[in-house]
């Protein structure tokens, strides 16, 4: 195939991925604690075969690659939803910690229940690691509050304080689903701001998604067109040349 | 096209999401009720370039990988278990809990259900029932010249009967707790089911420390706030569109390699 193609080729492919990664924020969209990502792609360059005796040597081709996943961490919305034992992180960089079932695993997801044995878990049942070993509510425990900086408390006194953690290198966080990110050397937080009875929002802006979406599909197509029109010049290439003067 | 099923998800969990707010606005005048909330989570990711593999035999590693997720899930539609508004009624049977817990009823199946819905009835036996006829644990027969009913806020059922001045103590309601009451399973006609997530009950007299009081002459209102689930509807419904503009976008593209040649 000739270079223009395998160059389309090429940006096609990570613009269908960038696609994927867009319809998974806009499907996160109401998702608590959910950070959006963007797909970073990085100039490949491809040498060819180097003829100098000419004027101009040939270049070097640009191809295009997916590099990386970047994932926003802006604050998402808080908001309130009755639920005493919700809680939300008011600030950019700091994750509660929960045990996952292969160790502990970081969330900004704050949609947290009392499980049967009185245990504070995520939605999906994971044990919310307090400072202190799990969090956990006996039958009198009233008037579950939470306190700014971290601490549960219920008319029979303390009941836990949250492990709030962060991370020097916030771009090595590995999303995990479920809400989840696994990452390596957790910096305890000394001064957390824990917003009780409250969820943080997702962080996805539909309208940059929508955008970003409208110039994915438009630069595809365009694209698509541009590989029609060199299949085409090709193919004139062949018959004319290809015509045999009699 | 992945971006196709990736916004399928989405397009699904949203309309979970307006069930339950559409559920929520038709209880909004359910003695009683308490709201839903839908709770998502994302996906598994998929790794297309893993964190930390070597990029070459001198040690360097990949600093940031390339990870696709799949999309959005209903992770649990939890009940928020805040007090609803108390309104007078005026109706000497009705009873509201200020606080917590429930009220024990014995369905027709032998089992107790749990309800905060205290607009109770007497029965043509004289006992104390819900409106379905379901009677009140523990059981209160009313004789039949009864005058005069006061319930106290510590539940104590106290009539007058016939001519007599004289005040009776007929009996005394007990209100019933669980360590994780969202964990209760609602079984619809304003009844709770003890579940495993919720744990055993605890059963007391209101007024005991951590249970919540009565009052005569009113009932909870559901704790639905409209404002907010009208909200709530909105922004479900943006986010449906834009899922489904996703699927149309992901066919554009999909049609554009298909008319390549």
């Amino acid at each position: 195939m000739e270079n223009s193609q395998l160059i389309g080729l090429s940006r096609q492919m990570v613009l269908r991925r960038k696609m994927d990664v867009i319809a998974n924020n806009l499907a996160n969209i109401n998702t608590a604690g959910y950070k959006a990502d963007n797909l970073m792609f990085k100039e490949h360059l491809m040498p060819v075969a180097r003829m100098n005796e000419f004027q101009s040597s040939d270049r070097k081709l640009s191809y295009v690659e997916d590099d990386r996943i970047a994932h926003k961490f802006a604050p998402g919305a808080v908001v309130d939803t009755g639920n005493p034992v919700n809680a939300a992180l008011n600030d950019e960089k700091s994750f509660f910690v929960v045990q996952g079932p292969g160790g502990e695993r970081y969330t900004r997801n704050g949609e947290f229940d009392i499980n049967s044995q009185g245990q504070l878990v995520t939605s999906d049942g994971l044990p919310v690691v307090g400072q202190d070993g799990p969090i956990l509510f006996t039958t009198e425990d009233t008037n579950i509050s939470i306190s700014r900086d971290g601490l549960i408390t219920s008319d029979r006194g303390e009941v836990g304080r949250f492990q709030v953690v962060t991370f020097n290198d916030m771009q090595s966080l590995k999303k995990e689903g479920y809400s989840l990110f696994a990452g390596e050397n957790p910096v305890p937080v000394d001064a957390p701001v824990v917003l009780g009875g409250r969820v943080e929002r997702s962080n996805v802006q539909g309208v940059v998604e929508i955008s970003r979406m409208i110039q994915v599909t438009r630069s595809y197509t365009s694209l698509a067109k541009a590989l029609s029109q060199v299949s085409e010049l090709r193919s004139n290439a062949i018959d004319t040349l290809g015509k045999l003067q009699a | 096209m992945r971006a196709l099923y990736i916004a399928s998800t989405g397009m699904l969990a949203q309309e979970r999401n307006v069930e339950v707010t559409s559920n929520n606005i038709a209880n909004m005048r359910t003695t009683g009720f308490k709201k839903f909330r839908a709770e998502f989570q994302d996906l598994l990711y998929q790794d297309l370039r893993r964190t930390g593999s070597s990029t070459s035999a001198t040690g360097t590693t990949v600093p940031v990988g390339i990870q696709i997720g799949s999309g959005v899930r209903v992770a649990a539609t939890s009940r928020i278990m805040s007090q609803g508004s108390v309104e007078n009624t005026g109706k000497e049977l009705d009873v509201a809990i200020r606080g917590q817990g429930f009220f024990q009823i014995t369905m027709p199946d032998g089992r107790v259900g749990y309800t905060r819905d205290g607009s109770f009835e007497i029965d043509n036996n004289g006992r104390l029932v819900t409106v379905d006829g379901y009677e009140v644990q523990p059981g209160i027969t009313f004789p039949n010249d009864t005058r005069d009913i006061t319930i106290n806020n510590e539940g104590e059922v106290q009539v007058t009967t016939g001519n007599s001045t004289a005040v009776q103590t007929l009996g005394q309601l007990t209100l019933a707790r669980f360590v994780n009451k969202a964990g209760l399973d609602a079984m619809g006609d304003n009844l709770y089911l003890e579940t495993g997530a919720s744990g055993a009950p605890q059963v007391s007299t209101p007024g005991t420390a951590g249970y919540g009081t009565l009052l005569q002459k009113h009932l909870e209102m559901a704790n639905v706030n409209s404002v907010a689930e009208i909200s709530d509807l909105i922004a479900a419904q943006r986010a449906y569109e834009m899922n489904s503009r996703v699927i149309k976008a992901a066919d554009e593209m999909l049609s554009a390699t298909s008319n390549l040649r």
